[in-house]
């Protein structure tokens, strides 16, 4: 079956184990860890991509994909259920000569070369699963259109002193790439690259070969690809992006991602730029008669009877009464009991903390404290 | 599940004025972010029945905006699904209909080419959960004609007139049906739900074509008691019936209380499903204080909110105080403002620096768009 063509395929990488998430992504996919109160990190690119009027949508699995495959389905909550195109779950898979694993972010898009093909785009856009924003991605493939590039990156403005985390750009007046470098021990410039590209399809393919017959290669596209293009000629430009992009790779920032939704100068979720979900029907949230609720995110389905301040309170979860949570985000389905205080802590879903239990230690003074998925705390 | 829904989405709109003004009774919005459609709708599916249809008589694009494809219900089958039927014409019998039986005749062909063997009739204006899967055993097992549903409570004259009353033998089987009665004190009061043979409406419905009969509570109920099999399956659980301003304000105001919050949304019999808006959770600020109240995703909230029902996307501003209210979604209440039992329709918008009383037993309803 020839499938319709479409003018450019998207391929959204979210196999990676994300190891710095700790017990976060012990059973779980990186994109599908739970953020800001309903929402799975893979929301957030996935309705870039439908606002974006992106319609096919190749998902890369290959670490822990269990949750992630049965939360995407049919990808009918991003409007991804499409007569032509839509989305397909795409893990590695047995050939007849040779089957692997995906070894790095280039080699998982060249084992799906077959996939890109059926759709025989003009461009392929590459987007990684882990990161919190709002971008229309059309306006980035215009400007890759305009600058006639083979390649163009997606970069955004990093302080200095956080620049040798990232791959950092510099560019000609033209946005033309000069220099790229993976994380670098003295960075040239503060433009990081957001791990954001657009290719032209053919020029990909003939990289992808090559890069795939070095044996020498990671398979990597900021390592081994992107490099690779720059020093055979090739086009590649720099696209500027301003507006709000957090990485969520460790505790730390993914922490701050979910307290950045609150007040007015962080990320803000409301607006036309919808980000979807798949819902899990519940009640409107019920707040008691001596509960205080302030500065937070509460979602549906939560039932508060305690005191939450400055944290962020998933869907179904009970926060009973003189329970008191502050500076956390409490995911999906958790119970909090009686006089139980949590400050400055992340935990997972399905957790119950028992009454007059402490868990975490103020703000200022500690790292923040994880309690892992489905854990059950008691007082001894 | 062999049984067909036909869900009636306004049999009586006519004491409903403020709510039901630009909307059919089905599509009143209660509980925070449902519409009333939906507890039937979901008790439907719940149970099991997969094909239904809704029959609307009037004002009924927000019912069909809301139900769509009835894909957020699992409705969307290739087998089954929903149907919303408007009015239409049907040779002689233009216009809107007159009554529950003149509706039915109008869908005469979708009942007697369903397959299933039972019909399961329900009205929007009763919210309860209910598995019609126990109404129909007990239909099968009494081998009933007509099972009515009722629950047995107190009411009082002034809403007596909209309800209809069965007195049931030991064998609950009825023997007297009241329709709209002026009464009072502990009755058997219908939750306007019935299981019906197919077969046998069918010949009801020819029935009612060859006498010109259109009212199905007094041509079919009442006037048969004595000759049909008509039982009564008793239900005691959680009930509401919205059948004016002050039941759907006192209905509401129930749901803050946590057991009667409990026993509508987590009954065993499953979850109340509604239309998916992909709005985001509600964000409160620094000055938020929110107390006994019910607040759906998407508000955001930087003012006070005492013993109150907040629909979707409601905003609040700061140094405002909103008390024994029930605001409906998109409703916006600017700074300073301070709100005493008052119902706000949909998109309603209060400004800054306004005070608006209602009283508890007199709640002051604000129309659909108004700004005041």
């Amino acid at each position: 079956m020839i499938s319709t063509k479409k003018e450019c395929v998207v391929m959204l990488l979210a196999g990676g184990q994300g190891s710095r998430l700790g017990s976060l992504t012990s059973k779980i996919a990186k994109p599908s860890v739970p953020f800001g109160g309903k929402y799975r990190i893979i929301d957030f690119t996935l309705s870039n991509c439908v606002n974006s009027n992106l319609d096919t949508v190749g998902v890369l699995t290959q670490y822990q994909p269990l949750i992630l495959n049965s939360y995407i389905g049919d990808g009918k909550p991003w409007d991804l259920d499409r007569l032509n195109g839509g989305i397909a779950i795409l893990p590695p898979y047995q050939r007849v000569d040779d089957s692997e694993w995906y070894s790095g972010t280039a080699n998982a898009i060249y084992q799906n070369i077959d996939f890109i093909d059926r759709h025989n785009p003009e461009y392929v856009l590459v987007l990684s699963g882990d990161h919190i924003y709002k971008m229309d991605y059309s306006y980035m493939i215009n400007y890759h259109k305009e600058k006639e590039a083979d390649c163009t990156i997606s970069v955004i403005d990093v302080p200095i002193i956080e620049a040798s985390r990232f791959g950092i750009l510099s560019s000609d007046d033209e946005g033309k790439i000069i220099d790229f470098e993976e994380k670098p021990a003295k960075p040239k410039s503060t433009h990081a690259s957001m791990g954001i590209y657009v290719f032209t399809w053919e020029k990909l393919k003939k990289y992808l070969d090559i890069d795939y017959k070095d044996e020498k290669s990671s398979n990597d596209f900021g390592k081994d690809v992107i490099p690779l293009m720059l020093n055979s000629g090739e086009k590649v430009y720099s696209y500027e992006f301003k507006g709000y992009w957090k990485d969520v790779g460790t505790i730390d920032s993914l922490w701050q991602a979910n307290m950045d939704l609150l007040g007015d100068d962080g990320f803000e979720l409301s607006g036309d730029w919808v980000i979807y979900s798949r819902h899990i029907e519940k009640p409107p949230h019920y707040i008691g008669a001596n509960a205080t609720v302030k500065n937070s995110i509460v979602a549906e389905g939560a039932v508060i009877l305690g005191t939450v301040e400055n944290s962020i309170i998933f869907s179904g979860v009970k926060v009973n009464e003189n329970a008191v949570i502050r500076d956390s985000v409490i995911m999906a389905d958790v119970i909090i009991g009686e006089n139980a205080v949590v400050n400055y802590s992340i935990i997972d879903e399905l957790c119950k903390i028992g009454s007059s239990l402490k868990v975490g230690n103020p703000k200022n003074n500690s790292d923040i404290t994880v309690i892992p998925r489905e854990s059950t705390l008691i007082n001894k | 599940m062999n049984a067909l829904g036909i869900i009636f989405s306004d049999i009586y709109d006519w004491n409903m004025s403020e709510l039901a003004s630009h909307r059919s009774v089905a599509a009143i919005p209660f509980g925070g972010r449902y519409r009333l459609v939906d507890f039937t709708l979901s008790n439907m599916v719940n149970s099991g029945l997969n094909k239904m249809c809704i029959i609307t008589k009037s004002n009924y694009r927000s019912l069909m905006e809301h139900v769509g494809s009835g894909k957020d219900w699992d409705l969307s089958r290739k087998k089954g699904g929903i149907l919303i039927f408007p009015p239409y014409a049907l040779g002689d019998n233009h216009g809107l209909f007159q009554g529950r039986l003149d509706a039915l005749k109008r869908v005469l062909d979708y009942i007697s080419s369903s397959k299933e063997k039972y019909v399961v009739l329900s009205d929007c204006d009763m919210i309860y959960n209910i598995n019609y899967k126990d109404v129909i055993k007990f239909h099968e097992e009494k081998n009933a004609e007509i099972t009515a549903v009722y629950t047995k409570t107190n009411i009082d004259r002034e809403s007596s007139i909209h309800k209809i009353l069965y007195t049931v033998n030991e064998y609950k089987r009825a023997n007297d049906i009241l329709v709209y009665p002026i009464t009072e004190g502990e009755h058997n009061v219908g939750l306007n739900t019935w299981v019906i043979n197919k077969d046998f409406l069918v010949i009801l419905i020819y029935d009612a074509i060859a006498h010109n009969l259109k009212d199905f509570s007094y041509d079919v109920l009442a006037a048969n008691v004595k000759t049909m099999k008509i039982y009564g399956y008793e239900y005691d659980g959680y009930y509401a019936h919205i059948d004016s301003l002050k039941s759907y304000y006192d209905n509401s105001m129930e749901l803050l209380c946590m057991n009667k919050l409990n026993s509508l949304f987590y009954a065993k019999t499953g979850p109340i499903y509604t239309k998916i808006k992909d709005s985001p959770p509600t964000k409160y600020g620094n000055n938020a204080d929110i107390k006994s109240s019910l607040i759906a995703s998407g508000c955001t909230i930087e003012g006070s909110v005492y013993n109150s029902i907040i629909f979707r996307g409601v905003e609040i501003g700061k140094n405002s105080v909103v008390k024994n209210s029930i605001l409906m979604q998109h409703t916006t209440i600017g700074e300073n403002t301070h709100l005493d039992s008052i119902i706000t329709d949909t998109y309603a918008l209060v400004k800054n620096d306004r005070v608006l009383l209602g009283y508890s037993s007199c709640p002051f309803f604000i129309k659909k768009y108004s700004i005041i």
